[in-house]
């Protein structure tokens, strides 16, 4: 008896402990923003490629008793391209879902590496898109934004953003082809020739894009102008055209910014660094829709990959690539 | 008189939980399971491009007796950079294991793969036949 109420009591001491100690904190009400207050936030994802933009959303606010917002601006570390600029509207989704502008401001101004919005009606509260075009300078270099804001009480704030790494690949998109047309590809120029353009650049020429029926798996094909004959039915290259390039097959890599499909998946410069090409062949026959190569130039300057948009069964196709120089 | 018996049916227990754990479970070397079975056959190929797409052009031929699987590949199949994909008996393994790319394309040496049954004691060879469309 005088065992098992010693047990009871040491239970009982040890439950109210326990319940004690797990009490929850009474949820408090968080201050509101008494100042000029900013948040800033990046919307785009994927390597920062030249020629596309990079997206921000800037948000800045001041209690409606101290004053109104009176101006917006950002300033990065490398001038921004054309096309640069700080949206000076507003956006609300309406009923229907459509996306509805409301002018906040006065369209922004470049000058040097700032872009400026002046507010032109009285807000206490905006987020405005910054959309910013990476120039060719900032190839392989990093960039640095300073968002800021300024309000009618002479309050300042701002926010940094960076710095981003911005990739050494270019792009280049929808190129179109067609076979026995414009045919020849050029890495190094990132477009393609038709046969009298490339005879004229046949030291630049690394891959000739084919249609043939049959045989039935020949269809679509990347192939180069050194390859052999059985891979070049029917075709009389131009003078000059004859380098060899490594081609390999990929199927399932869509990359966003090439193919803007519903695949979230990015080629960056280290995969292009990375790809070993050694023992690939110098062709790439049946390509289908988003089907794509890896291919390394005969000078070894360049490797890219390849992605192919869409296809047509008279013998065409969109290409778009991304090349990184070695 | 109980502590006796308390500690005998503690004895015992121990005993029983020692005994129970000791069953013999053999394993082959590369940590897979040795059974009774004796088949030993191939029963499907496959094989597949740098893309991970078929480079078959018809089903596999596969002769068990003559320990033969012939197959005809798609014009332009670089054979360089090919992933075989066995489809074997149950419990069976493959000798030479297939690590990743192969190289498949002396086609004057067709390369030959070992199929061994489940208790290991059964070995088979098949010679990879393949030719062009």
């Amino acid at each position: 008896m005088h065992f098992i109420t010693k047990n009871i009591a040491v239970l009982v001491v040890f439950s109210t402990l326990l319940f004690s100690s797990c009490q929850k904190d009474e949820y408090v009400v968080p201050d509101p923003v008494s100042d000029l207050t900013n948040d800033c936030i990046k919307r785009t994802i994927g390597p920062n490629i030249v020629s596309l933009p990079i997206e921000f959303a800037y948000a800045m606010a001041i209690p409606k008793s101290k004053g109104k917002l009176v101006s917006a601006q950002v300033e990065a570390s490398i001038a921004g391209a054309t096309g640069t600029y700080l949206e000076h509207r507003s956006f609300y989704t309406n009923t229907s879902g459509v996306d509805v502008p409301v002018t906040v401001g006065t369209p922004s101004s470049n000058e040097g590496k700032a872009t400026k919005v002046s507010f032109s009606v009285d807000t206490t509260a905006a987020t405005l898109r910054y959309f910013y075009v990476i120039p060719e300078e900032a190839r392989g270099q990093s960039v640095t934004f300073t968002f800021t804001a300024t309000s009618s009480n002479g309050q300042t704030v701002s926010y940094k953003m960076g710095p981003y790494t911005i990739a050494k690949m270019g792009i280049k998109k929808n190129i179109a082809v067609s076979n026995g047309n414009v045919a020849y590809i050029s890495i190094e120029n990132m477009v393609a020739y038709n046969a009298a353009e490339a005879a004229a650049n046949a030291s630049k020429v690394d891959l000739v894009y084919l249609y043939r029926a049959t045989p039935t798996t020949f269809t679509h094909a990347l192939v180069s102008p050194g390859a052999e004959s059985a891979y070049l039915p029917g075709v009389t290259l131009p003078s000059g055209v004859n380098r060899s390039s490594k081609v390999r097959k990929v199927f399932n890599l869509q990359d966003r910014n090439l193919a803007n499909l519903q695949f979230g998946i990015y080629v960056d410069d280290k995969d292009l660094q990375e790809v070993d090409l050694t023992d690939a062949p110098n062709y790439a026959l049946g390509l289908r829709a988003e089907a794509g190569t890896w291919v390394e130039t005969a000078d070894k300057k360049y490797k890219a990959y390849i992605f192919l948009n869409s296809i047509n069964a008279n013998g065409s196709a969109v290409i778009s690539m991304l090349r990184y120089a070695l | 008189m109980t502590k006796i018996y308390k500690t005998l049916i503690a004895i015992l227990l121990a005993a029983a939980i020692a005994v129970s754990c000791s069953k013999d479970v053999p394993v082959d070397e590369d940590g897979l399971l040795i059974t009774e079975r004796q088949e030993c056959f191939v029963s499907n190929f496959e094989l597949l491009g740098s893309d991970f797409v078929t480079v078959r052009a018809a089903v596999p031929v596969i002769d068990t007796t003559a320990q033969t699987i012939s197959v005809t590949v798609l014009f332009g199949t670089d054979l360089k950079n090919v992933y075989p994909q066995f489809t074997l008996a149950t419990d069976c393994k493959l000798d030479p294991k297939v690590t990743g790319r192969t190289d498949l394309s002396d086609l004057a040496n067709p390369k030959k793969y070992t199929v061994v049954s489940g208790n290991r004691k059964i070995r088979k060879e098949y010679s990879l036949n393949i030719k062009f469309q």
